[in-house]
């Protein structure tokens, strides 16, 4: 179908549905919960799904015959109005396929940033930049854009060529990284506490497109943490898409994302090292399909139990069931005399508890019982 | 001795304060003066009174230093402080301000005991702290306002005393026009200065309906904004990872309740998305994702 032919309602269903992978969160007020339970927060929206590049994974790619679709930066502008009159979001999530080069791509996200900011906009804007954005239009974002990033998509440049035969690994994604870094930071400085919110830099993985094992996944993300101040990585399991190369591809797992995203907040909350997972990976690389901090524990049973009253926070953290919120209120709350208290304070029990001790009495678990009886 | 304090966080403390110094005094409390002499006439009493928090107090931060102490009680970076504490727990419909002095003044300066509720009345209270937050945070997630005449209008529906706190969220959210929140015959009115009115206004609300002010171009609605929402919110679904128990803890059935459309949101939680429409009458192929 043209896209002329398209009314203003179908433009907007295509072009969303563009963007529902794209994971974004401004932790603040979620207005709705789709039937997936995820949190609907923000306009999500791509300016176009006509694309220049040739992903090997992407509904959009150039070759990919599917309907094309754009709103004008006009349209984008007014539906984000009454949305977000009518409180049924916090902001807008922008992204696009690429239309032209990247250049001319993120001049138009830009347009539609200037419109909204002009007419004194105050809610969220997060944009999702073109690989290979210039660095003059990442500065102009970043002046009013609360949160902007590129998706890192793989792990290496041998992955990126594959995926992504258009774009440069190190160049399009890891320096745009860079740069985003620098500029969160100097606006950081600039908005100060009381300023608007500044994003952290972030970037999205697809899970399973190229086969990288998740010891690599969890290695980049550390990587990036610590190069590019990553908070928060996300994750997109690899679904294949009719018409594209990589059709007859094996989709990954759901739970594959679900236990990257357990190990990626066990290295931003809870003080895990990548290198620290290297007990818990199988011979090939992988996370079994279990809660990763479950497993980290019962590879050092030489720590447990810890006693409630007397572990230091790094020590409450590794029990599985103790999140940072609840360690702080152990540490605030003590001396802790029952579980019905650990409980109230948000600790999961069950999980806990074969890992603690409350002033000194504990559990009794089967490996005990069997030590106790076979005199070892 | 009698002290008789105003039900708000300064008249708590100035209780709080009053009742360390007299053990033995009881407690009155009203909203307001007139309430106040309704209650003291009613029980006849010829004790010494000690008026507090009826007129403003100036300084309450030394108020707050001597009863809540210098360091900061609030256990993690979700708990509020306690002076938010005792102001949400003022809120709840079933919350006793006589009982809440006595509870701080057992506290003894450790204010972590409002949080770790290691007793019966501690954990009573922290409950109705969780829940006057809840109710108002419900409702900046589910309430969905309308522009009446220029001014962006909703009525809430809550056991708690949360309007006035859901009205600055709103006005703070949308600063360059009026909002208005009615709660029964009560209204609250933000960013009042657009409409010739104080920033932050009580009144009746039958009274709203006679503000007005012009509405600019970037307000004016796309046509059928709920359609509009609920194409957007169907394209937002993922077919394979349809979750109905973490959707329907998420949006949980009583947020249906404040708006027409949170409660569609909630029945599609529910029953799932139909993808039954005109557009595909002809087809044989139409089916409600269960």
């Amino acid at each position: 179908m043209n896209e002329h032919q398209l009314t203003l309602t179908e433009r907007m269903r295509i072009l969303s549905q563009g963007t529902k992978y794209d994971s974004c969160n401004q932790s603040a007020v979620c207005h709705a919960f789709g039937p997936d339970g995820r949190c609907i927060q923000l306009y999500k929206t791509l300016l176009t799904n006509s694309c220049a590049g040739e992903c090997a994974y992407c509904p959009n790619r150039s070759e990919r015959d599917t309907v094309r679709a754009s709103l004008t930066p006009e349209e984008i502008v007014k539906i984000t109005w009454s949305f977000y009159r009518k409180n049924v979001i916090e902001g807008l999530f922008l992204s696009s396929g690429i239309r032209g080069d990247a250049e001319k791509t993120a001049e138009q996200q830009l347009e539609v940033v200037r419109l909204l900011r002009g007419q004194e906009f105050t809610g969220y804007i997060h944009v999702r930049v073109m690989p290979g954005t210039p660095k003059y239009l990442l500065e102009e974002i970043a002046e009013n854009a609360n949160k902007f990033g590129v998706n890192a998509e793989t792990t290496s440049s041998v992955n990126y060529s594959e995926i992504c035969p258009n774009f440069d690994y190190n160049n399009d994604i890891l320096t745009r990284l860079k740069w985003t870094r620098d500029l969160i930071k100097k606006q950081r400085h600039k908005a100060g506490y009381n300023g608007r919110i500044v994003g952290a830099n972030d970037t999205q993985f697809i899970v399973g497109a190229t086969g990288e094992p998740d010891r690599e996944i969890i290695s980049t993300v550390n990587k990036f943490m610590n190069k590019y101040a990553l908070r928060r990585p996300y994750f997109m399991s690899f679904d294949p898409v009719p018409d594209t190369p990589l059709q007859n591809g094996i989709p990954s797992p759901k739970w594959r994302e679900n236990r990257l995203y357990q190990a990626s907040f066990l290295m931003k909350d809870y003080g895990v090292k990548a290198s620290d997972f290297d007990v818990i990976f199988n011979d090939d690389g992988f996370l079994a399909d279990d809660d990763p901090k479950m497993r980290l524990a019962h590879e050092h049973p030489e720590i447990f139990p810890i006693d409630i009253n007397t572990a230091a926070r790094y020590e409450l953290l590794m029990v599985p069931g103790i999140g940072p919120i609840s360690a702080n209120r152990i540490m605030h709350a003590r001396p802790i005399v029952s579980e019905q208290e650990l409980t109230r304070m948000g600790v999961i029990i069950s999980r806990a508890r074969p890992f603690i001790e409350i002033n000194g009495s504990k559990q009794t678990n089967l490996y005990s019982f069997q030590a106790m009886e076979t005199g070892s | 001795m009698i002290i008789a304090f105003k039900v708000d966080v300064d008249g708590v403390l100035l209780a709080c304060s009053a009742l360390k110094k007299h053990h033995d005094a009881e407690l009155v409390f009203a909203k307001n003066r007139r309430e106040l002499e309704q209650k003291l006439s009613f029980s006849g009493t010829d004790d010494r009174l000690m008026y507090l928090g009826f007129t403003p107090v100036g300084d309450t931060g030394r108020l707050v230093l001597e009863i809540l102490g210098k360091r900061p009680a609030k256990m993690s970076r979700t708990d509020t402080g306690p002076v938010q504490y005792i102001d949400l727990v003022l809120r709840h419909s079933k919350a006793n301000p006589a009982e809440l002095v006595r509870l701080i003044i057992s506290c003894n300066g450790s204010m972590e005991h409002l949080y770790t509720a290691k007793t019966k009345v501690a954990r009573r209270y922290y409950n109705y702290m969780r829940d006057v937050t809840r109710a108002w945070q419900r409702m900046c997630m589910f309430a969905r306002p309308v522009f009446i005449n220029g001014v962006l209008t909703v009525e809430i529906k809550s056991s708690h005393d949360v309007a006035d706190i859901f009205c600055r969220w709103l006005a703070k959210k949308n600063p360059d026009v009026p909002v208005a929140v009615i709660s029964g015959n009560d209204a609250w009115v933000g960013n009042g200065e657009l409409v010739g009115l104080d920033h932050f206004t009580n009144m009746a609300a039958a009274f709203v309906k006679s503000l007005c002010v012009s509405s600019s171009s970037k307000d004016e609605e796309v046509d059928d904004i709920d359609g509009l929402w609920d194409v957007f919110y169907d394209s937002q679904m993922i077919k394979s990872r349809r979750n109905r128990h973490l959707a329907k803890k998420m949006q949980p059935k009583s947020s249906a309740g404040l708006s027409k459309m949170a409660k569609s949101d909630r029945y599609k939680v529910e029953r799932g998305i139909s993808n039954c429409t005109l557009d595909i009458f002809d087809d044989t192929e139409c089916e409600v994702d269960t």
